[in-house]
C-alpha cells in the first residue's frame, strides 16, 4: 500500500512536471516565432519575370550614406564575389565605372531607366545591380558595441528597365552573449559578408 | 489553510503588479501614428508610384535618401504597387528645375505625374534621424513623414507621421536587446505604409 503511494506521488509528479514543461516549450516556440516576424527580411521579385534565366550582372558603383568613405565599394567587391561564387557572370567593375564616366551619368541616384537600358547594350548584360549602403560601422548600444550592416540591393532587367527584384539586409545588435557575459562577436566584414549573402540567397 | 490563503492573495497582488508594469512600459502612447486618408479616393486604382527625394530636417546628410530607400524597397516588397527606378523622379523634378528635396506646388506633382506615367507620388521628410541621450544612456530615434499627393489632381491623398525610438525599460533595467538604428528604420517605414495598405 505504501509502496503503491509512493508511486501514485512519482506519477503526480512527472505529470506535473509536464505540464510545466509544455508550458515552458509553449513559450519558447511562441518566442521564437515572435523573433522570426520581427525579423523578417522582405523582399521583392517580379513575378513575370524568371530571375534564374539572369545569368550576367553588371554591378554599378553603390551609394554611400555611412560615414566610411569606402563603404559603397567595400560592400560592391562582396556583392560582385557572392554572385561570382554562384555562377552569375559579372562584368568588370572598372568597365562599368568607366561607361558610367562616358554616358555622363552624374550621379547613382539619379540614374535614369534610358540609361539603364544602354548600359545594359553596351556591356551586353541581362540586368544592372545597384544599392546603396545605409551602415557599415561599430555602433554603440546601450552598454556594449557591436558591428551593423544595412544594404539595399536593387536588380533592373536592361530589356525593359524594370525593377525585377529588390531587397534591405541587415546584420547588427549586439547578441545576449555579448550583452550579459561579453561574449565577442562578430568581426565588422563578416557582418558585412553575412549581409551580403543574405540578401542574395533571396534570388540566386 | 490561512497562510495558503494569503500567499494567494500576495501572488495575485505580485501578478497585477507585473502587468500594470509591462502595460505601462510597452503600449505606452510612444509612436503612435497619426494618419490622414482622402476617404473619397478608391486607392486600388493607384498601380504605378514614383516616390521623390524626401526632404531632410535632420543634421545627418544622407537621412533623407536613406529613408527614401527603405520606402521604396517595401513598397515594392508588398507587391500592390509598381515603383519607378529611383534615379527618374530625381530627374523628373530636375526638369522642373528644382533640387532634390525642395518643396513641390499642385501643378509640379500633375507634370512629374505625366512624365512619369505614375498615379501618384510619394512625399517625405525625415524630421529625426540619429542616436538621442536618455539620461545616461543613449539610443536611436527616427521621426518621419510621409505623404501621396495624387498626380491627376495634386492633392494629397493620405499622409501619416511616425517617430519610433528610445531605450525601452526592459532595455535600460534589465539589458535586453535594443533596436539598433537600421531597425528603427525599418520599423517605422512599415508601420507608417501599414496604414496605407491596411486600408
Amino acid at each position: 500500500m505504501t509502496q503503491h503511494t509512493g508511486r501514485c506521488k512519482i506519477m503526480n509528479e512527472i505529470y506535473k512536471n509536464k505540464g510545466r514543461y509544455a508550458c515552458l516549450s509553449t513559450a519558447i516556440a511562441v518566442l521564437g516565432i515572435m523573433l522570426l516576424c520581427g525579423c523578417a527580411q522582405k523582399y521583392f521579385i517580379r513575378e513575370s519575370v524568371d530571375i534564374t534565366r539572369i545569368r550576367s550582372i553588371a554591378v554599378l558603383p553603390f551609394e554611400n550614406f555611412t560615414r566610411d568613405d569606402f563603404a559603397g565599394e567595400k560592400i560592391r567587391r562582396i556583392v560582385i564575389t557572392e554572385l561570382l561564387s554562384r555562377g552569375v557572370d559579372v562584368t568588370e567593375p572598372g568597365e562599368v565605372t568607366k561607361l558610367l564616366s562616358e554616358l555622363n551619368v552624374r550621379s547613382l541616384r539619379s540614374i535614369k531607366t534610358e540609361e539603364i537600358k544602354k548600359v545594359g547594350e553596351t556591356l551586353g548584360v541581362d540586368a544592372v545591380m545597384s544599392g546603396s549602403v545605409e551602415a557599415f560601422g561599430i555602433s554603440k548600444g546601450i552598454n556594449v558595441t557591436y558591428p551593423e550592416v544595412t544594404v539595399n540591393l536593387m536588380l533592373l532587367e536592361t530589356g525593359s528597365g524594370n525593377i525585377v527584384w529588390s531587397v534591405r539586409s541587415s546584420t547588427g545588435g549586439a547578441s545576449f552573449w555579448t550583452r550579459h557575459f561579453g561574449a565577442e562577436g562578430i568581426p565588422l566584414s563578416e557582418a558585412a559578408r553575412r549581409t551580403v549573402e543574405d540578401a542574395i540567397d533571396t534570388v540566386y | 489553510m490561512k497562510s495558503e490563503t494569503l500567499r494567494r492573495e500576495r501572488l495575485k497582488i505580485l501578478f497585477s503588479g507585473l502587468l500594470t508594469i509591462l502595460f505601462f512600459t510597452c503600449c505606452g502612447g510612444k509612436g503612435t501614428p497619426s494618419f490622414y486618408m482622402n476617404q473619397d479616393v478608391d486607392f486600388s486604382f493607384i498601380k504605378r508610384v514614383a516616390v521623390l527625394p524626401f526632404e531632410n530636417l535632420t543634421n545627418e546628410r544622407f537621412a533623407g535618401d536613406m529613408v527614401r530607400q527603405v520606402v521604396i524597397s517595401e513598397l515594392l516588397a508588398t507587391g500592390l504597387v509598381e515603383v519607378t527606378v529611383p534615379g527618374d523622379p530625381i530627374s523628373a523634378i530636375e526638369k522642373l528645375r528644382l533640387k532634390p528635396g525642395d518643396p513641390i506646388s499642385a501643378d509640379q506633382i500633375k507634370t512629374v505625374g505625366k512624365d512619369l506615367k505614375v498615379q501618384a507620388v510619394i512625399l517625405g521628410a525625415v524630421e529625426e534621424f540619429g542616436e538621442v541621450r536618455y539620461g545616461n544612456v543613449s539610443a536611436p530615434e527616427v521621426s518621419i513623414t510621409i505623404m501621396m499627393a495624387d498626380t491627376s489632381s495634386g492633392s494629397i491623398i493620405w499622409s501619416v507621421t511616425k517617430s519610433k525610438g528610445g531605450a525601452g525599460f526592459w532595455a535600460r533595467h534589465f539589458g535586453a536587446r535594443s533596436d539598433t538604428m537600421s531597425e528603427t528604420v525599418i520599423a517605422v517605414v512599415r508601420e507608417a505604409l501599414k496604414t496605407l495598405f491596411e486600408y
